[in-house]
């Protein structure tokens, strides 16, 4: 009788159903429902009607994607080029800095550094746009007062990869090489001591006990990121650029095509089929990742 | 980790302070200053002279200070109470009720004689493999909950995250011994109470990293605002820099400003001092708050990544 002890344990246990609940109900309403809602990337979507209600229209959505696959390319290409640049790049400041802090001797003077850099994760990018906006616009610009650069950055499409890139290293660098130094920390100082009578030196002490004692957090967290290929951070792309459409070219990406969509209220069919492109995607690439770490390091995989 | 102080390690006191340290110490600073650099250019012209800016540009030590700009500030005044009401309304709320339901979950799922908690567990994880995406759940809150507008959509989107709840539950298995919740037990503590008095007072440091990391979610959460917070005395600061900004744009944009609405602007259209003051109204309490909670975080963020 499985399930009458399945049903004896749940109610023998019916205070952590309880405790569980309230979870159980927000994750149901925020998250699960709106995965259902992704069935409207097949339906002619009537506003009126809503979701459930709207006719089925078979793959028509997708032919629209197909037919204007100009729009699509781009902020596809646009995601995932910055998701590569963001995630090559910042993996190895992360590693840098945090093998460079860890090195320092000057403990007091390194502690109190790495607190400033950690600030900029906690401005949000609705501040951090007016804070570029002062070191960017052409009248009153920092760059152009003392630097004399005259470009026109906000209608000059190809600045902004290199411009959102720099802005989102000073973000997220200090705040990111903080999980790789909690991995440093863990080192056992005798491996160091015993290198050093060894005769190596510091070079050769980071090249054979730290790095190494770094790949597998390094791989974990790449694999575990390769789900969100598809997904960016909104707000750098929305903010930062003052959603200012001369510069769509090199800055949308696909969430912030989907958030302007919703606010033009247009184009629902196209962007339904998009989000469900990004979803599947996003899922495919998870299941694959997790696949990987389960294989390389099964302790650190997410299921 | 069970080492003390966390980061004073490979170096011991014994190394001689080379040219080689001295280079690194340099090179922190430079990045330092680097990071800090935008920070300090906000502080300086929220108190540099608005005309002074206008003519001569934002700069790192501005020739004249003011404290118009910050002023100016209280020129939104109602508004900007109103909106610093509801962000921190949001912020204590969100995370408050977030810390409670995540933990009594994370505890429910990390008992093992309770069978449904790996079910409950897969249910976590599924939200962090696959999901709906902003326009489907933009619908789906605005048309079938009909939350358009609600206080509801800022608090409820962020009050539980999958990741949270993993770090919970690895404190929970981890760092608080199995022994003393069935010594509760057996001293005839039900659930509930082993839970709260037991299991959720020895959360505390794990619960202090999640809060803090909630709480900064909460307070810079401008998306949500955007999508679905119409009316003023809902607006929380986010959405009041979103809109300060766009309103500028419109009065730049709008080249032929009735004298009237000039001379109440003192002139000109407030776009430097008065915006960086209000900036540094918005996100200094999260900055002046940070450094109480950073030792939380970094032990937080191990507790996370050491995992199961």
């Amino acid at each position: 009788m499985k399930v009458k002890a399945f049903f004896e344990n749940t109610w023998k246990h019916r205070a952590h159903v309880v405790m569980a609940l309230p979870v159980f109900l927000v994750m149901f309403f925020i998250f699960y429902v709106p995965m259902a809602g992704l069935v409207m990337a097949f339906k002619k979507f009537d506003y009126t009607l809503g979701i459930w209600k709207s006719p089925w229209c078979g793959l028509e959505n997708f032919k629209v994607l197909v037919a204007s696959k100009a729009q699509f390319i781009s902020m596809t290409k646009n995601t995932v080029m910055y998701y590569i640049i963001f995630t090559a790049l910042g993996t190895f400041l992360n590693v840098v800095l945090a093998i460079a802090i860890d090195q320092c001797v000057f403990k007091k003077c390194s502690k109190v550094m790495q607190t400033v850099m950690i600030v900029p994760v906690f401005i949000s990018y609705a501040a951090v746009q007016f804070v570029v906006y002062a070191f960017l616009n052409s009248s009153t610009g920092i760059l152009v007062n003392m630097m004399g650069i005259k470009t026109r950055f906000y209608s000059t499409a190809r600045t902004w990869p290199t411009i959102l890139t720099i802005v989102k290293m000073w973000n997220s660098v200090g705040y990111g090489s903080v999980l790789y130094m909690s991995v440093l920390a863990g080192i056992d100082t005798e491996l160091y001591e015993a290198a050093q009578i060894d005769g190596a030196n510091k070079w050769q002490q980071i090249w054979h006990i730290t790095l190494p004692s770094l790949i597998p957090m390094i791989t974990v967290m790449l694999l575990l990121s390769v789900g969100n290929i598809m997904r960016s951070d909104t707000g750098l792309f929305y903010q930062v650029t003052r959603n200012s459409g001369a510069l769509y070219s090199t800055t949308q990406v696909i969430d912030s095509y989907v958030l302007n969509a919703i606010f033009k209220n247009s184009n629902f069919g196209f962007t339904a089929a998009t989000s469900f492109f990004q979803s599947v995607v996003g899922l495919l690439l998870m299941l694959l990742s997790n696949g990987l770490v389960r294989k390389i390091a099964p302790e650190n995989s997410l299921f | 980790m069970a080492k003390k102080g966390n980061l004073d390690l490979a170096p011991s006191k014994k190394d001689k302070i080379g040219i080689g340290q001295i280079i690194l110490l340099i090179m922190l600073f430079a990045y330092t200053v680097f990071c800090a650099a935008p920070i300090w250019v906000t502080l300086v012209s929220a108190f540099a002279d608005e005309k002074w800016i206008a003519s001569n540009g934002f700069s790192f030590w501005p020739g004249k200070f003011s404290m118009a700009g910050m002023n100016s500030v209280l020129r939104y005044g109602k508004q900007l109470a109103t909106s610093y009401g509801v962000t921190i309304f949001v912020t204590v709320v969100g995370t408050f009720f977030g810390l409670l339901i995540m933990s009594m979950y994370a505890y429910a799922i990390s008992r093992k004689e309770f069978y449904l908690s790996r079910f409950l567990s897969i249910f976590l994880i599924i939200p962090m493999l696959f999901n709906g995406g902003q326009l489907s759940g933009y619908i789906i809150f605005t048309q079938n909950y009909h939350l358009k507008d609600s206080l509801l959509l800022l608090i409820l989107p962020l009050c539980v995250t999958t990741m949270n709840v993993i770090i919970l539950r690895t404190y929970i298995a981890n760092s608080i011994p199995n022994e003393l919740m069935e010594a509760a037990k057996i001293d005839g503590a039900g659930e509930y109470r082993t839970f709260f008095q037991i299991t959720l007072p020895l959360l505390k440091p794990s619960l202090a990293a999640v809060g803090f990391m909630m709480a900064t979610a909460y307070w810079n959460d401008w998306q949500n605002a955007l999508l679905y917070i119409d009316s003023a005395n809902k607006k929380p600061l986010q959405l009041l820099l979103i809109n300060i900004q766009k309103s500028i744009e419109m009065l730049l944009n709008n080249k032929s400003l009735p004298a009237t609405v000039l001379a109440a602007l003192g002139g000109s259209v407030p776009q430097y001092s008065a915006t960086m003051s209000t900036v540094l109204v918005v996100v200094g309490p999260i900055i002046i708050a940070y450094p109480f909670f950073q030792k939380y975080f970094v032990k937080g963020l191990t507790v996370g990544s050491v995992k199961g």
